[in-house]
């Protein structure tokens, strides 16, 4: 389990870096290395760490261990075929864990990071959507019945194409440097982490390396059923590169586009799935 | 004084994770507890392995050349 938890870890922060690579290589830049988020985390992890005067200690160091354990429970929620509602739930608390973050320091840059944080919980609109396509088809919540239900009746990625694509926009959601990357734009340093330094920003850095790894596991999971190892890492990386095209050759949106751009995707698959629960 | 509690808190969680996972994977340890054991001990245990590694104050030099 250790083990596994460890892979999944160093995996997804090498996908972040590969993904900055592609980015980098589309915009015609050299850009860094593929396993620069590695060195990234080993990098915070030997700074020297403070906590600024005009933070929450407990919450500031509290909310770093919290981002952490959520996704270590998710993981585990995921290898163990567990319930989707508990996965997608982690995946809405991220958002109040991001919340947490930029409340945390006292920054008004982590503020209007946490605060957008929260608006950006719109993303989340388009997973519970495609959960209502997969219960209709699956009749279940459950992650080892929907991949023996796969294992029956093929990939519900061919069935499903549409909840599929809900789940893609929710993972686009969850990348750096993409369209709705809204917490961390430019215009307010980076967003709910600009206080969160050394240590404390190498625990950030664990934490999207494992969620990382963790929804694109479970993306492979839900919708194309259990495949071998090697073939989840390549399909893994696969969809991180084309995550990593979309996010190139996109601007970011406005934050209230954003929303607006994920509720109208929510609004009409909703409207699709009705009709095909009217149909089933 | 600080660093080597740290270094111990790491320690501590590295076994215990150590333990939970061999003990689920022989069947000893329920996989729930087991996995309860990682949710809590794996952020304590990366942080507590960070804190032990950081540069502290007044050091000249950082213990990590090779970058």
């Amino acid at each position: 389990m250790i083990g596994e938890l460890i892979g999944a870890t160093v995996f997804g922060l090498l996908l972040l870096g590969i993904h900055r690579k592609v980015i980098a290589r589309i915009q015609g830049r050299p850009g860094p290395p593929v396993w620069q988020e590695i060195l990234h985390t080993l990098k915070f992890s030997f700074k020297e760490s403070w906590t600024p005067r005009t933070a929450s200690r407990v919450l500031f160091v509290g909310i770093v261990l919290v981002a952490i354990a959520i996704w270590v429970a998710a993981f585990q929620v995921v290898l163990a075929g567990g319930s989707l509602l508990i996965l997608f739930c982690i995946s809405m608390l991220h958002k109040i864990v991001e919340h947490g973050f930029g409340l945390s320091s006292g920054s008004p840059y982590g503020k209007f990071g946490g605060v957008r944080s929260v608006i950006s919980a719109a993303s989340e609109i388009p997973l519970f959507v495609s959960i209502a396509g997969i219960v209709l088809l699956t009749g279940s919540l459950l992650i080892s019945d929907i991949e023996a239900w796969q294992a029956v009746h093929g990939p519900l990625l061919y069935a499903l194409p549409l909840a599929a694509l809900a789940m893609y926009l929710v993972l686009l959601s969850k990348m750096p440097w993409g369209p709705f990357s809204i917490v961390e734009s430019k215009e307010i340093v980076s967003g709910y982490k600009t206080e969160h330094f050394g240590i404390w920003r190498a625990g950030l850095e664990v934490c999207n390396g494992l969620k990382t790894s963790v929804l694109l596991y479970s993306f492979i999971v839900v919708f194309l059923g259990p495949l071998p190892l090697l073939w989840v890492l390549l399909l893994m990386l696969g969809i991180q590169v084309s995550l990593s095209f979309a996010c190139a050759l996109t601007p970011m949106l406005a934050p209230f586009d954003s929303v607006t751009v994920q509720s109208l995707v929510a609004g009409a698959l909703l409207l699709y799935f009705l009709a095909l629960g009217v149909v089933l | 004084m600080e660093k080597t509690a740290a270094l111990g808190i790491a320690i501590a969680c590295g076994a215990a994770m150590g333990l939970a996972s061999v003990g689920a994977a022989a069947g000893r340890v329920p996989p729930v507890l087991a996995g309860g054991v990682l949710i809590l001990a794996f952020p304590v245990g990366a942080l507590a392995l960070f804190r032990w590694w950081c540069a502290g104050e007044g050091e000249e030099d950082i213990p990590f050349l090779g970058y």
